[in-house]
């Protein structure tokens, strides 16, 4: 009876110790099994449960956009405290759930509409695939850079641009030939899309797609890629240059230590926006962790020099390292988007000496000098 | 051991074997959570605590309940004239675009607003499923090829409309029409997600169906033409038009369907599979297991209502993987089909020289 009455207690201490700790919830718009976007906010949810011993955990995948308001009631009444929701389609239910539960914090990815209890957080690439359009640039021998795009929404526009500027500023006559797939993850279309770009003459190859189809295309026929967003260096090890990783963990530690630490709290979210880049470490240069080039193309990428306006004489691959120092510093002395930058109709869209602000970033339908294909929505 | 044709099965005994049926798909769902690692009895407190003993979470199998009763319901109809429609899908699509287009260029304020959408949402939804049905009536085209095959036009439909001239102006490059003015959107039942008009219309042409079929002409005739084309032809009854107002019906519910997911819960057009949730495909479990009686598809649409109602539940509770809903809802198909066997014939023990 007596052990019985410790089990009892011991087991009520446990509850109460659970009880202790703040629960925080995930909700994903694909399956944690995809090679992408919901993987790796996966990754990054597992990251903070593991490093705050005061973190419990919970995630749904797989969340259709127009339901999540139902998801979000669950999670509540699962006792969770903070919830992300981790797609854009999730902007009005997020925000109309919030007004449900004004005690709730809740972090909505990508998006750019807030509220006292609704923060917004991105980590995003720019800078990355301005430092891999360096690459391509020098390895392209067609002058023809290939480019598999998912939606042409102004995310993936602000990073072929970025890319391009890149491809550019090592050669200034190659093209970034684009094609849309119109899906996050399709790996027949983006098979054909990359079969057609590779019968247009492109040689080289970057893309926004939730698998590795695109590395593995070119890879057949012996053609260098970008990989994207999830390490892929191990599809094609001889193929694969680099690419863009993301760190979502940065982020998602940053954000829980602070609501843990009562900073904040579900009153202070309206102007709380996370827009991470090199400095905080949410992106990473590279087709694996630790890896910015693959050691394959280094001799290749040190061979090609250009003249630079800023270092005169340089290697493609010690620019490259030397950008890449200067993004991931807080004082970011460079930023691809500086004018003058005109877009491919020629208006100047970035006039000499500015730079664009993340609002500008956010919203930028224009297509820089060098894009070829179709463009929807661009500005007359 | 051997089979013998029952002769008419009695609807208690056939309720008692589908019953049956459903109940072994339910613990065959719990094992298969067992060998997944989460305890059945755990999953059966979260679900009753979460779906059935919440205001809320009641409120969200009737939410499931409403597109997969309307559609059911119509597909019950279609299915007893032997009009094998398996385009609910596409024609519930073509419904919430034809409620879309009224609620973002249309006219009418209110009440008038959503009665428009709604009669646009059936007529589309209606036409999409005439068109098959002419086609199976004049020559003889497969009707579960034709309706089947629509279901990706209407998908490619939707998809070019969100992606092409419908393309919301404030939705920043995303593929969806801008919100609905207020004035179409369905009014929700206060503290749950629930559209409670979507109710009503279940309710009302669940049982307008099963008057339909059981006390007017039209409804004798529908019967005929499914039990005895023959007999049909010979009493004079004109296959193609009948045809023709069971595609309208059941089509125009489906429609009715795509227009309570827009207008109550979406509040735009968006992608197809986040508009339906398959519930176009998943009505068929609806009306075969309502044995295409219109009446029935209210206990069964409530039934897998319930389904993804505690698939939702035990997706964040339990952390079950995303397929379980499908692979629930297979189960019951499964067992039904199953039972088809003790339903039609008895087993008896022993040779049959015996």
């Amino acid at each position: 009876m007596k052990r019985v009455g410790l089990a009892v207690l011991l087991l009520l201490g446990m509850l109460a110790m659970a009880e202790g700790k703040l629960k925080a919830g995930w909700i994903y718009v694909g399956p944690i099994g995809d090679y992408g976007w919901t993987h790796a906010h996966d990754v990054g949810r597992k990251e903070a449960e593991k490093a705050f011993p005061w973190l419990k955990t919970l995630y749904v995948e797989s969340v259709p956009e127009g339901q999540v308001g139902s998801y979000i009631d669950q999670m509540v009444r699962q006792g969770v405290r903070v919830i992300f929701a981790t797609s854009f389609g999730y902007m009005d239910g997020v925000l109309e759930a919030a007004k449900r539960y004004p005690n709730v914090i809740f972090a909505h990815a990508t998006g750019f509409k807030r509220a006292p209890n609704v923060a917004t957080y991105m980590a995003d690439f720019y800078q990355v695939y301005y430092l891999n359009g360096l690459m391509a640039g020098a390895l392209t021998k067609s002058g023809k850079v290939g480019y598999v795009g998912a939606f042409p929404i102004p995310e993936v526009k602000r990073h072929i641009n970025a890319f391009t500027l890149g491809v550019r500023a090592v050669n200034p006559k190659a093209k970034v030939l684009v094609r849309w797939i119109y899906e996050w993850y399709n790996p027949a279309a983006a098979k054909e899309a990359t079969e057609a770009l590779i019968a247009e003459g492109a040689d080289v190859f970057a893309f926004t797609e939730d698998s590795p189809t695109v590395v593995q295309v070119a890879a057949e026929k012996h053609l260098p890629s970008f990989s994207h967003y999830s390490p892929m260096l191990k599809f094609a090890p001889d193929y694969v240059v680099s690419g863009q990783l993301v760190h979502w963990g940065a982020i998602y530690k940053d954000f829980l230590a602070k609501v843990y630490a009562g900073l904040y709290t579900p009153k202070n979210l309206k102007d709380v926006d996370y827009w991470w880049l090199l400095p905080q470490k949410a992106v990473e240069l590279g087709a694996d962790y630790g890896v910015p080039v693959n050691p394959k193309f280094i001799p290749a990428l040190k061979a090609k020099k250009i003249h630079h306006p800023v270092f005169g004489e340089i290697s493609v691959y010690d620019l490259v390292m030397k950008l890449k120092a200067m993004m991931s510093d807080v004082e970011l002395a460079f930023d691809p988007f500086q004018g003058p930058i005109k877009d491919r109709k020629g208006h100047l869209r970035v006039p000499a000496g500015v730079r664009l602000t993340q609002a500008q970033l956010e919203s930028m339908e224009w297509a820089v000098e060098g894009v070829t294909g179709p463009w929807p929505n661009e500005p007359k | 051991m051997r089979l013998v044709p029952r002769e008419q099965p009695g609807p208690a005994f056939v309720l008692a074997v589908s019953a049956l049926a459903v109940l072994l798909a339910f613990a065959a769902s719990l094992v298969l959570l067992a060998l997944y690692g989460a305890s059945p009895v755990e999953a059966l407190r979260v679900v009753y605590q979460g779906v059935l003993a919440d205001p809320r979470g009641f409120a969200e199998v009737l939410r499931r309940a409403v597109p997969l009763t309307l559609a059911g319901a119509g597909l019950a109809l279609a299915f007893r004239a032997q009009f094998w429609n398996i385009g609910a899908e596409g024609q519930l699509l073509l419904g919430a675009v034809a409620a879309s287009g009224v609620a973002l260029f249309g006219p009418g304020e209110g009440i008038t607003k959503l009665f428009l959408m709604g009669l646009a949402a059936f007529v589309a939804g209606g036409l999409w499923a005439a068109l098959p049905a002419y086609l199976k009536g004049r020559l003889s085209v497969n009707d579960v090829i034709t309706t089947l095959m629509l279901n990706y036009v209407a998908i490619y439909l939707v998809e070019w409309l969100i992606h092409g001239p419908w393309k919301g102006r404030s939705v920043f490059g995303f593929a969806y029409t801008d919100r609905f003015p207020a004035s179409a959107w369905l009014p929700t039942w206060p503290g749950t997600a629930l559209a409670w008009p979507g109710v009503l219309l279940a309710v009302a042409f669940a049982v307008f169906f099963a008057w339909l079929l059981f006390a007017t002409r039209l409804g004798f005739e529908i019967r005929v033409v499914g039990e005895n084309p023959e007999a049909a032809r010979y009493a004079g009854i004109r296959a193609l038009s009948t045809l023709f107002w069971v595609a309208l019906l059941s089509g125009g519910v489906a429609g009715l369907a795509g227009f309570v997911e827009v207008a109550g819960t979406h509040h735009r057009l968006l992608a197809p599979l986040q508009i339906s949730l398959g519930y176009g495909y998943t009505a068929i479990i609806v009306a075969w297991l309502g044995r295409n009686h219109p009446l029935t598809t209210l206990l069964t649409g409530l039934l897998i209502g319930f389904v993804f109602a505690a698939g939702d539940v035990a997706k964040v509770a339990l952390a079950t993987p995303f397929q379980l809903v499908q692979v629930v809802n297979g189960l019951i198909l499964f067992f039904l089909i199953a039972a088809e066997v003790p339903i039609r014939y008895r087993i008896v023990w022993g040779s049959d020289r015996g």
